[in-house]
């Protein structure tokens, strides 16, 4: 590629870069002062280097549950980041089975109502989640198991498919690019050949799409991982989320404990966003290609 | 025969989305609008789904807006929410998708990525940062930072005392980052794909980075600032989620802070007294606007041209 390195000025590249790096600062000084605050014994939010005092003891508390330094109340927070991994496992895996299914379809087949439904999925891609959530919430009411063993079990399923279905419109849509991408014609000899297209979605293209593939899930893992309004409307167990919603203003909680929660929570995305770094800027263009 | 097979083999793709969207689309559409019709409260199905009281629903909201100083003030946020946010996420995105432009490749991804932390982290996380960073005393990064500067010499309560800007500056300056970063990324992948001659070529003539994205760079994006301009406007009525965190954690004062999309929200799963009904129907409304915008959306920006037939079917 062709690049203008030659003609530009250096110095006005260094002081864009310069600018660029100010206005960033509040950004990254937020989030490096909750992960630092996590190991101080007092919050390090007030800019002070005397706050200041290293400690792991925050991190140990967090996961033995407790909350503060003193008083009896335990969480089991092993079990509220398992409860999250689940959902956003949960999510990435209905989210990507079924975006690679019907992304197939729209890619490659053609039949009546197809431009409409592309059509139809960005709408609904676009529409107001909050005029959904009362509806999906009478639905799950209705639903919902009689006997009190089952509800735990139905909460976590119910939550899984219903905050799928929010990124299956996105989904389909990249998925559909995705397999625009890979030529007709390594397919064609396979169903000259008289194989289905069943057999060659799953035998020809999808390990073609593995790049793909991966993007969706992480692209569905982030979005279950990170919910917040769809697990504390849903579920009966909390997750990291809930955790921190509700124990941030309580009395006996610690801040920098919480601070401790807060960057546990964090660290899938941290991971995600220093090894993954081209996947995520693909799936977050989102797929339009203009 | 052949036909069969074929309805056969798209069905076996497209079931599981059509499925998916019905249930949890279509059917909960329905469903609000059927509760907007009727006296639910509290979630007592059994005794209120029954009911049907027309729509006197649309009639309290229509008398509220009419008499409700809380319910006009919802208003009021949400119109200056989604005005001032919308202008800043359209002009930071395009002002650092171009700023990236002109650096050299590998500290703009970089940059770029920080910039895609408010979208990916985690909603609770996200918010808690800014808790801490707007908070009302000497633990507040803000507070501690102007307190050091001596620009002020007590902690100001930024979410609850200065009203209505405070409240207001600080759901737009969160929400405002996360959209920041959309338009950011549509704009910058749009940015990579302009033909680099006709940049070298201007600035062989003597053209001035400022000129360059003037008469060059921003023409040439035109269809995505309108497309990153009407999603996020569609985005906005309709985002709440942070808000409501900082709403419940005390940051930010709840009459200045609540817009329509979170006052349903807190009307049917909020603390106290829920009415479901009342919310149904202000859901429905908003319903209605997104689909009227969207609808708008997606012929303005032409999106069915952009459709190509898929090739070669048999």
């Amino acid at each position: 590629m062709l690049t203008d390195v030659e003609v530009r000025s250096k110095k006005t590249e260094v002081a864009i870069t310069i600018a660029i790096l100010m206005a960033s600062i509040p950004l990254f000084l937020a989030f490096s002062l909750l992960v630092l605050s996590s190991f101080s014994k007092e919050m390090m939010t007030n800019l002070s280097l005397e706050s200041f005092r290293f400690t792991i003891e925050n991190w140990i508390n967090v996961l033995q549950g407790k909350l503060a330094f003193t008083g009896g109340i335990r969480q089991n927070i092993l079990k509220y980041t398992f409860n999250t991994a689940l959902v956003a496992l949960g999510v990435a895996g209905v989210v990507t089975l079924i975006s690679a299914l019907s992304g197939y379809a729209l890619s490659r087949m053609n039949f009546r109502g197809r431009k409409f439904l592309l059509m139809f999925l960005l709408m609904l891609h676009a529409f107001p989640g909050v005029a959904l959530i009362v509806g999906v919430y009478l639905l799950y009411r209705l639903s919902l198991p009689s006997s009190p063993s089952l509800v735990t079990t139905f909460s976590f399923m119910y939550v899984i498919v219903a905050r799928a279905a929010l990124e299956v419109p996105m989904a389909t849509w990249l998925m559909k690019g995705f397999f625009d991408s890979i030529p007709w014609e390594i397919e064609w000899s396979a169903i000259v050949d008289g194989a289905s297209r069943i057999r060659v979605w799953r035998k020809i293209l999808l390990p073609l799409i593995k790049p793909g593939i991966a993007a969706i899930l992480l692209f569905g893992f982030l979005a279950g991982w990170q919910d917040l309004i769809y697990v504390r409307t849903f579920l009966v167990e909390p997750t990291l989320a809930t955790y921190i919603e509700a124990n941030l203003e309580a009395e006996y909680s610690h801040m920098p404990l919480i601070a401790a929660a807060g960057t546990l929570y964090l660290l899938p995305t941290i991971i995600f966003f220093l090894t993954s770094q081209k996947l995520l800027l693909e799936t977050h263009s989102g797929g339009i290609k203009g | 025969m052949k036909k069969y097979s074929n309805l056969f083999q798209l069905s076996f793709f497209l079931t599981p989305a059509l499925v998916i969207i019905i249930v949890f689309y279509l059917l909960p559409l329905v469903l609000t609008v059927y509760m907007s019709f009727t006296p639910i409260r509290n979630w007592n199905t059994e005794r209120y789904l029954s009911q049907f009281i027309g729509s006197y629903n649309y009639y309290r909201i229509y008398h509220m807006v009419k008499y409700d100083p809380i319910f006009r003030q919802v208003m009021i946020n949400t119109i200056i929410f989604v005005l001032i946010t919308l202008i800043v996420n359209v002009f930071g995105g395009l002002l650092i998708s171009l700023a990236t432009y002109f650096i050299n490749e590998k500290s703009s991804s970089t940059l770029r990525l920080v910039w895609l932390l408010p979208r990916m982290s985690p909603i609770a996380v996200y918010s808690l940062v800014w808790y801490y960073f707007f908070h009302g005393s000497e633990i507040g990064t803000l507070n501690s930072l102007l307190l050091k500067l001596g620009i002020i010499d007590k902690p100001i309560v930024l979410g609850q005392g200065v009203i209505p800007w405070g409240p207001w500056s600080i759901i737009v300056f969160i929400n405002g980052l996360v959209g920041v970063s959309f338009g950011m990324i549509v704009f910058s992948s749009a940015l990579s794909h302009i033909p680099r001659e006709l940049v070298i070529a201007a600035r062989v003539d003597g053209a001035t980075n400022w000129s360059i994205s003037r008469k060059i760079l921003i023409p040439m994006i035109r269809w995505h600032i309108l497309y990153v301009f009407t999603w996020q406007l569609l985005s906005l009525i309709t985002s709440y989620a942070h808000t409501f965190l900082l709403i419940e954690w005390g940051l930010v004062n709840r009459d200045y802070g609540t817009t329509l999309s979170l006052y349903v929200f807190l009307t049917a799963f909020g603390r106290g007294e829920q009415d479901q009904g009342l919310a149904a129907a202000a859901a429905t409304i908003l319903a209605i606007i997104g689909t009227v915008l969207g609808f708008l959306t997606l012929k303005i920006l032409k999106f069915e041209r952009m459709i190509a037939k898929p090739r070669g079917d048999i």
